[in-house]
């Protein structure tokens, strides 16, 4: 009977890992997408998986506030935030492709790297004794960070620079209940909230931008310049 | 004993699984279908047809169905079908298995462009890029799996994984089972790459190559074609998914390795069915896209595995 509960821990230790790394090809499957409603849907099947991964972490570790974080989500991003881009995508009738400013080999080989480095980077914080989820899930947390930020550098259109803001957001998540089970819940929701209202004000930016230059390209911004 | 009856395996099961996929996609777009026999029935009328060798041709036109049916067999038989004990283990193992294919591939481009028809120029080209990209995937993910079982040879790749039937859930096994999948689409020819149904359009691949032969040598290409997916596709699952595989060719355990290959077979197929149905054919200067994303995937399962 006591070591039910540790092979439990290394059993759900491992579901872990495998759904990271899933999160993880997901990720570098936005970065070779280029039809925008499937991007945003690759964001919501990943966001789901996050919220799996928090349900996981609460099951095992006996940690009931984090099934609020992964109910929060669930709700948040993989229901509100795709349903509010899909309408935004319709009604600005977005057609074209996403076209990244490196070709689309290179930047999958460039997320191939990126997530090397979040794997070094996060080997220097990796201690066998320390409790938590392990390096793995930190190392693919990095990973997300470092590729949402190339996504966002690499793409010309806001929109999809804001759903690169949102994946870059979701390694935060991972790494926050990997390494700690958790920020205390008022964090959560605040960081939570904060990226619904990013999300939403963001929406109306786009449309804006795209009002006012007829184009989401960002790069004409400089047209503003006197 | 079990050369003959990995041989005949080949041989026979390889048609069934082209006319399974055939007819399970034909009914999910709601059309009746050819019936799954249909490819046996191609290759019996094909090989009793007189053909027609363009008169350009060289002997390289006329050596290359067989060396290309040959050289699929011969890799059929180094893999794992029913028991882990592949009949036939030379050098290198996957690696002869990949190179025995790709000398296959070789001749077929050859021979595409030996006739100086410019759609079988065209084919051999497109056929040569492809496998250049596809071929360093291949081998990362090959290797992720050959470092688990410490070495290259398949008996002794599928005997590993005969232990432990749930590896697959590791991250790394994952990445490369992804990366081998995508490949597998690519080689093939199926349809997010290449079109297996047609020769009537413009980016036909492997159909372009083949254009000029008619008769006997088109049924041997035809039959080496679905070998040769019948080979990978029987890789992938004896790699990733080991469950029901038999450590050896004796007995009543060969028939339920048999019937365990069907079933894995069966369901490998409805999966390619699945997403060649959602999916269209991509524009051929997407295709290096795909295979980047392969190329990551295996270079990420060789990574983890060093590192996870």
């Amino acid at each position: 009977m006591l070591m039910m509960p540790v092979l439990d821990l290394q059993f759900g230790e491992r579901i872990v890992t495998l759904m990271a790394a899933l999160v993880l090809v997901l990720q570098i499957a936005m970065v070779s997408q280029r039809w925008i409603v499937l991007h945003i849907r690759i964001f919501a099947v990943q966001s789901l998986l996050l919220a799996m991964i928090a349900a996981t972490i609460a099951w095992y570790n006996h940690a009931p506030h984090i099934y609020i974080a992964a109910v929060l989500t669930l709700v948040v991003k993989v229901i509100l935030v795709p349903i509010l881009f899909e309408r935004l995508v319709t009604r600005m009738e977005i057609h074209e492709e996403i076209e990244p400013i490196v070709n689309v080999p290179l930047s999958v080989l460039i997320a191939g790297g990126l997530t090397l480095v979040g794997y070094v980077v996060a080997e220097s914080f990796y201690r066998p004794d320390a409790p938590g989820v392990g390096h793995n899930a930190l190392a693919v947390a990095i990973s997300l960070f470092l590729i949402g930020f190339f996504t966002m550098i690499n793409r010309r259109k806001a929109l999809t620079q804001v759903l690169a803001l949102l994946s870059l957001e979701n390694g935060l998540f991972l790494a926050a209940i990997s390494l700690t089970y958790g920020m205390p819940l008022i964090v959560e929701l605040g960081i939570l909230f904060d990226v619904l209202v990013a999300a939403m004000v963001l929406g109306i930016l786009v449309y804006r931008i795209r009002e006012s230059f007829e184009s989401m390209d960002v790069s004409r911004l400089r047209r503003l310049r006197g | 004993m079990e050369n003959a009856a990995q041989f005949f395996l080949l041989l026979m099961l390889s048609p069934l699984v082209t006319g399974v996929i055939r007819t399970l996609k034909a009914r999910l777009q709601t059309r009746r279908g050819p019936g799954i026999l249909q490819l046996y029935r191609d290759l019996q009328k094909l090989f009793s047809k007189g053909m027609v060798i363009p008169e350009t041709a060289s002997w390289i036109f006329t050596v290359t169905p067989w060396i290309v049916f040959f050289s699929t067999i011969l890799a059929g038989l180094m893999i794992p079908m029913v028991a882990a004990e592949a009949p036939l283990g030379l050098f290198g193992g996957v690696l002869a298995v990949i190179y025995l294919l790709g000398l296959g591939r070789f001749f077929l481009a050859l021979s595409g462009m030996d006739t100086g028809s410019s759609f079988g120029g065209l084919g051999s080209s497109r056929e040569m890029t492809i496998s250049a990209l596809a071929e360093p995937a291949m081998m990362l993910a090959i290797f992720t799996v050959a470092i688990g079982a410490g070495s290259t040879g398949l008996t002794e790749i599928a005997g590993t994984a005969i232990g432990q039937s749930w590896r697959f859930l590791a991250p790394s096994q994952m990445f490369a089972f992804a990366a081998l999948s995508l490949v597998l689409i690519a080689e093939t020819g199926r349809i997010p790459v290449d079109n297996p149904d047609t020769h009537l359009e413009l980016t036909m691949i492997h159909e372009a190559m083949i254009l000029e032969y008619s008769g006997p040598y088109l049924a041997l290409l035809e039959w080496a074609a679905s070998i040769k997916q019948l080979v990978l596709m029987t890789l992938l699952i004896n790699c990733f998914w080991p469950f029901g595989l038999q450590p050896t060719w004796f007995g009543f355990g060969a028939v339920e390795g048999i019937c365990w290959l069907l079933g894995k077979l069966l369901l490998l197929s409805c999966a390619i069915v699945l997403l060649e149905t959602v999916n269209a054919k991509m524009r051929l200067f997407r295709v290096p896209e795909l295979l980047a994303v392969a190329f990551t995937l295996g270079s990420l399962a060789l990574i983890s595995t060093f590192l996870f």
